[in-house]
């Protein structure tokens, strides 16, 4: 049934007629596609001119992948969900709640592995709930998620009874991959950091490359248009919730091996800052698709500035709130530029005219 | 045609002319618009007159859209002189637009589902208001009644939810909306329409085309954008060829013909010509012995999907009893290599008729045939993987990713089959096809890696139409394939059609263009309140017939 390529005939020629090839205009479609990369390397730039002996440093950027690994692995998979067009607020829940079931596991005179792949059968659960409640009963996903957020926390501080497991009964190896690395040369390349790369690529080959990750962005695209087209949109949408839940139960236990702590809520500001890096990422995006590389950038321009504001001993509270302002300005910024917001006329004046330069 | 007399009973019009002392008269000079260095406008210059309409004709991208834009505040020109009973005004947004007394119905559906019919007339006018800051319901429900009645429409509920209209009652009530509130004995208005009659069926265009009359009488004027040119020929006096941005010339009606017309808009350069050899120009005119009044592009009738001595050839499709939530007692067949029509007024069930062939819609009842194997529970995903193909009637909606590519959107319901280590497309096989579809459907693009949404609508039909003979379908269902397409792009679209049952696969159509169905299709399926009610050949038929047939069998 696969379609034979030596049948081809000829190349394709395109058959506009008339007229140059269409170019965007440069500020606008410049702004949209880099603005947000622009502002990243301002923020670097900027921390690098105030701690120029330790900020642009190889041991620093290794340690701010590390610090970011675990938010990535949930805003990578939190990505696939959001190229459906659907959310899922219930990651850092699990998150919490799958380092209480592995910690319970260890507890209960469970081993390593079997402790493990408890709590990535939890994740995978929880998002198969997800994924059954807003797929296949039609519950919008801020809905369902914002519920099973509230039953998934409940269920960690109920298994727990609030309190933090730690101490001897968390096996020696467990806690020593969160800190551990891998050494080449000079290099220490941080546990964390190759999972969380493995992540990206994961899902980076999942969206760009693969026959799912075309139909997903069909989903997300149009909805109504996909299923006419024969995609079958329901066992997708829950595909993409249990990759989402799978996400953040490793990235559950990559924090509880990082702590050597499980704490029922300790996962919590996960969510909130996956979907903030994933909006980051859609910015520069040409068509405001969510797209994992984006992604990426978004949870470095959180990391660094995490690292950054900390190296200058701001206020963790200014901290947040100057993430916030970032966040909105960018995504302000990007949706203006996408409504082909006019400069203003004394800029206007500066700029070439428009398609002058064909 | 279909029954004016009907249409002006219901409509209780009296066409008595009253002309307005001081004539209206706009003038459009030296109107221009590029988008991103491309010009889609070059220079045009228009007359609008008091009691006249004017028709505007053009393929698509030939800058009649851009111009109504300009005029309705939309876009802002590179350069536009514009004059409005000889005084110079200017358009900077919809608000002074409506100032100046124009009123626009634009092509795209703009109906908010949530909102109920009367809420949606009302969408571009002001509230009616209490107090400053309370909607007066009852004096909304009023007005929209009234300019409902203007149209002659009494089927449509003023509270029904917009989401439960089908699309030509959703195209009426948009239609409605420019009407709500005006009054020409007060103020003569400029109409501008842009496609108004292509989502509706011939007896819901008669009411427009009374209502046209109606406001020409009372000295508007209008400006009437399409694709049908025989409307031209009903409804205006005077006509506008443009191509390629510029205006190419006006007639008066009397005086130019659908031939002439075709030639201008085509353009007699090379340029929009596909290479091959013989006059497509000629082959768009309707050939000579058709009963058939001023019509575009018409298929010739000798190349149509009569059966060609198919003896004892098994039916490719066979239905029985189907019954949806949208469809009832529906039995017909079909067998390969012909071309059957769906003839029936807007709400028939003719869409739905389709959908429940293509799995969308849930079976209640009843058994589907594909080449003898029963379909059961069909799925879309299923009907495309046994060889169906389908085109939804709403292209944009229903078929396209606009923000996708080309190739992305031709390839979409067939992924399976570029399928290279388990679960990668293999790109260079997709790319190769694409390449090779595009140059079949003859579409203008840049290249297949072009988003949907900078193509014309002719050229995204072509792209779904490239998705619907990507894998060589066996059964291809058709919903409104021509829809809002260019002369051109029609003329490729009847090829592409007739290339299809040419080789053997059974098409079933759906069209509201009862020309075109009478040139393409062996035998029609007439269609009735949501059922088939009965089937007749085209060899006897004439569009007068076919009409009678869908109104009730007289």
């Amino acid at each position: 049934m696969r379609y034979n390529p030596a049948h081809i005939w000829q190349p394709y020629r395109p058959t506009v007629t008339g007229y140059a090839l269409p170019q965007r205009s440069h500020l606008s479609s410049f702004l949209r596609r880099y603005g947000t990369l622009i502002g990243f390397m301002a923020i670097v730039l900027f921390f690098w001119t105030q701690r120029p002996q330790t900020f642009m440093t190889l041991p620093n950027w290794v340690n701010i992948t590390r610090q970011m690994s675990i938010l990535g692995v949930v805003a990578f998979t939190m990505t696939i969900v959001m190229v459906t067009g659907d959310f899922d607020l219930s990651v850092g829940a699990m998150a919490s709640l799958v380092g209480i079931v592995a910690g319970s596991a260890f507890q209960n005179g469970g081993g390593l592995g079997q402790a493990v792949a408890l709590a990535l059968l939890v994740g995978v659960a929880g998002g198969a709930l997800n994924g059954l409640l807003v797929a296949g009963l039609g519950i919008s996903a801020f809905v369902a998620t914002l519920g099973t957020l509230t039953v998934f926390r409940g269920l960690a501080l109920y298994t727990s009874g609030g309190a933090s497991i730690y101490g001897r009964v968390i096996p020696a190896e467990f806690s020593s991959f969160g800190r551990g690395a891998i050494v080449i040369g000079e290099l220490r390349i941080p546990n964390l950091t190759l999972l969380a790369a493995l992540a990206l690529a994961l899902v980076f080959v999942i969206l760009r490359f693969t026959i799912v990750g075309r139909r997903l962005y069909a989903i997300g695209g149009n909805r109504e248009a996909a299923r006419f087209g024969g995609i079958r949109i329901a066992r997708l949408r829950m595909l993409s919730f249990v990759i989402s839940g799978l996400g953040a139960a490793v990235a559950g236990l990559m924090l509880f091996s990082r702590l050597s702590t499980a704490h029922p809520t300790q996962g919590e500001g996960l969510m909130l800052q996956a979907i903030a890096a994933v909006f980051l990422g859609m910015t520069m995006n040409e068509e405001a698709q969510p797209n994992v590389l984006g992604t990426l950038v978004g949870v470095l321009i959180l990391g660094v500035l995490a690292n950054g504001l900390t190296q200058m001993q701001i206020d963790t509270y200014i901290q947040q709130i100057l993430t916030g302002v970032i966040i909105i300005l960018a995504v302000t910024l990007s949706s203006l530029s996408q409504q082909g917001l006019r400069a203003p006329e004394w800029l206007r004046r500066l700029l070439p005219e428009r398609g002058e330069a064909a | 045609m279909a029954r004016p007399d009907i249409v002006l009973c219901v409509l209780g019009v009296s066409v008595v002319e009253h002309r307005m002392t001081s004539s209206l008269h706009m003038q459009i000079r030296q109107a221009s618009k590029a988008y991103a260095g491309i010009p889609a406008l070059i220079d045009a210059a228009l007359d609008l007159h008091g009691g006249e309409a004017l028709g505007l004709v053009g393929e698509n991208g030939a800058g009649k859209s851009t111009l109504i834009k300009l005029l309705a505040g939309l876009e802002s020109p590179d350069s536009l002189e514009l004059r409005l009973n000889g005084g110079r005004v200017t358009i900077p947004d919809s608000a002074a637009a409506r100032q100046l007394g124009l009123r626009f119905i634009h092509q795209e559906l703009a109906i908010v589902p949530a909102l109920n019919v009367a809420e949606n007339l009302f969408l571009n006018n002001p509230l009616p208001r209490i107090g400053g800051a309370f909607v007066n319901r009852a004096a909304l429900y009023r007005l929209a009644r009234e300019a409902l009645r203007r149209l002659g429409i009494d089927h449509i509920d003023l509270r029904q939810r917009a989401s439960l209209l089908s699309p030509g009652d959703a195209m009426l009530v948009k239609i409605a909306s420019a009407f709500v509130g005006a009054d020409e004995q007060k103020q003569p208005l400029i109409y501008i329409m842009d496609e108004p009659t292509a989502a509706l069926n011939q007896a819901e265009a008669q009411l427009l085309y009374a209502v046209i009359e109606r406001l020409r009488a009372r000295g508007c004027a209008l400006l009437v954008v399409t694709h049908r040119l025989h409307e031209i020929f009903r409804i205006a006096q005077r006509v506008t060829v443009m191509r390629d941005g510029m205006v190419v010339n006006t007639h008066q009606i009397a005086e130019t013909s659908a031939g002439e017309l075709i030639h201008e808009m085509t353009g007699s350069s090379a340029a929009h010509q596909p290479q091959s050899g013989e006059s497509r120009v000629g082959e768009a005119l309707p050939p000579p012995h058709q009963p058939i009044d001023a019509t575009s592009a018409m298929p010739p009738s000798d190349f149509s999907g009569r059966p060609r001595g198919v003896t004892n050839a098994r039916p490719l499709l066979r239905v029985r009893d189907l019954q949806t939530d949208a469809l009832t007692a529906t039995s017909f067949h079909l067998r390969a290599g012909e071309i059957v029509g769906v003839a029936g007024l807007a709400g028939a069930g003719r869409s739905q008729l389709l959908q429940a062939l293509m799995g969308i819609d849930k079976l209640r009842a009843g058994t589907i045939e594909l080449g003898g194997e029963a379909l059961r529970n069909p799925a879309p995903a299923v009907c495309w993987g046994r060889g169906m193909a389908y085109l939804p009637e709403e292209r944009r909606s229903q078929g396209l990713l606009l923000g996708g590519r080309i190739s992305h959107n031709m390839t979409l319901p067939h992924l399976g089959r570029f399928r290279r280590w388990l679960a990668l497309i293999d790109r260079r096989a997709e790319n190769l096809r694409s390449q090779q579809l595009s140059r079949s459907v003859q579409l203008r693009a840049t290249g297949i890696q072009q988003r949907l949404r900078e193509l014309s609508g002719g050229n995204q039909q072509k792209v779904m139409f490239a998705r619907a003979i990507l894998a060589k379908p066996r059964l291809v269902l058709l919903d409104e394939p021509t829809r809002g397409v260019d002369v051109s792009a029609k003329r490729d679209i009847y090829r592409l059609i007739r290339e299809l049952a040419a080789g053997g696969a059974g098409i079933l159509l759906v069209s509201s263009e009862l020309d075109e169905l009478l040139a393409l299709c062996g035998r029609i399926l007439i269609m009735r309140d949501r059922r088939l009610v009965g089937e007749a050949s085209t060899a006897d038929l004439d569009e007068r017939a076919l009409l009678s047939l869908m109104f009730a069998g007289t």
